[in-house]
């Protein structure tokens, strides 16, 4: 902007544009290499937590439990809402982790690993459910009432709450890569990694969970607002 | 598909939603350690019962033992033994 304001306009708004990108561009690099120090520190710190818990520190592996819990605890919240169940999926998933600890390969994030045991421990839960023929409730009546042009009014709790509900209808394959999907937003390569499904595997259920759900929603009655 | 676009929105809206927060560090190392102490006593057990029952047969194999070395030592079995070299 200064630079506009010199006599005879010397440079132009284009070249001032492009320098303020550049200095732009300069500050992003630092922020990242920075970004990338702290991440390789905080890794390092996690793989030595790792390793001391395998030699059974406890003090490491609670360290471990504290950094990964909110992220285990929101993949869970999709498996179950009930607070009681949820709570003692997140403790499953850390008490399985411990054990299979040896497993670990420390290829990947400790994190990403943890994801995995997240979500078989979720689907093991919903077969337990499926396998008991326990349904939660459903009606459609509930969607017919959302707002006409946008779904940002709604709250967050509120449409999450109607999926888990829309979703316990499905079969748990079914269920589990729409989740995965949709609601965690992952793309197929991610959904692969954390179901040790392969990809065209994942492609194909997508498509038949879709199918199942589109039949879900004929046989209720009522295309949405269709 | 408008159902689909509604189950993509309502998802996307969804995502933004943060779970309960929980604290489950203290309750897991309790059931490891539990666990843990159940495992070391598992594998205990076999071993004292092995140590019982070798002691259980130890036992009366040491009388007999004694019983067998003093009847081989008395007096009558060496004039026995002795008759029997000057037989040869």
């Amino acid at each position: 902007m200064f630079l506009s304001i010199l006599p005879g306009r010397i440079v132009s708004l284009r070249a001032e544009r492009l320098l303020v990108e550049f200095v732009y561009s300069l500050m992003d690099s630092e922020f990242v290499a920075e970004d990338r120090q702290k991440t390789n520190a905080s890794l390092a710190a996690e793989l030595e937590d790792v390793r001391l818990s395998r030699r059974g520190d406890s003090d490491a592996y609670t360290r471990l439990i504290k950094q990964h819990q909110s992220q285990v605890s929101r993949m869970l919240w999709r498996f179950s809402r009930d607070p009681l169940v949820h709570e003692e999926l997140v403790q499953d998933v850390f008490v399985e982790a411990y054990l299979s600890l040896g497993s670990y390969r420390e290829k990947a994030p400790f994190g990403h690993w943890l994801s995995r045991i997240a979500t078989r421990i979720g689907y093991r839960y919903w077969k337990q459910i499926a396998r008991r023929g326990e349904t939660e409730s459903f009606s459609l009546a509930e969607w017919d009432e959302l707002p006409g042009k946008s779904t940002d009014d709604i709250d967050p709790g509120r449409a999450a709450e109607m999926l888990h509900r829309l979703l316990a209808q499905l079969r748990p394959r079914d269920r589990l890569v729409l989740t995965l999907r949709y609601l965690e937003g992952c793309d197929v390569a991610e959904t692969a990694r954390r179901t040790g499904w392969t990809k065209s595997l994942v492609k194909v259920q997508s498509r038949r969970a879709r199918k199942r759900l589109e039949k879900l929603f004929a046989q209720a009655g009522k295309g949405l607002r269709g | 598909m408008k159902n689909e676009r509604l189950f993509e929105a309502l998802s996307a809206r969804a995502r933004s939603e943060s779970p309960p927060s929980v604290d489950v560090a203290g309750r897991v190392i309790a059931i490891l350690n539990a666990e843990q102490n159940r495992i070391e006593q598992l594998t205990e057990k076999p071993l004292l019962w092995l140590a019982a029952a070798s002691s259980a047969l130890a036992v009366p194999a040491v009388v007999v033992a004694i019983i067998v070395y003093n009847a081989s030592t008395g007096p009558l079995y060496e004039i026995s033994q002795a008759i029997a070299w000057v037989a040869q």
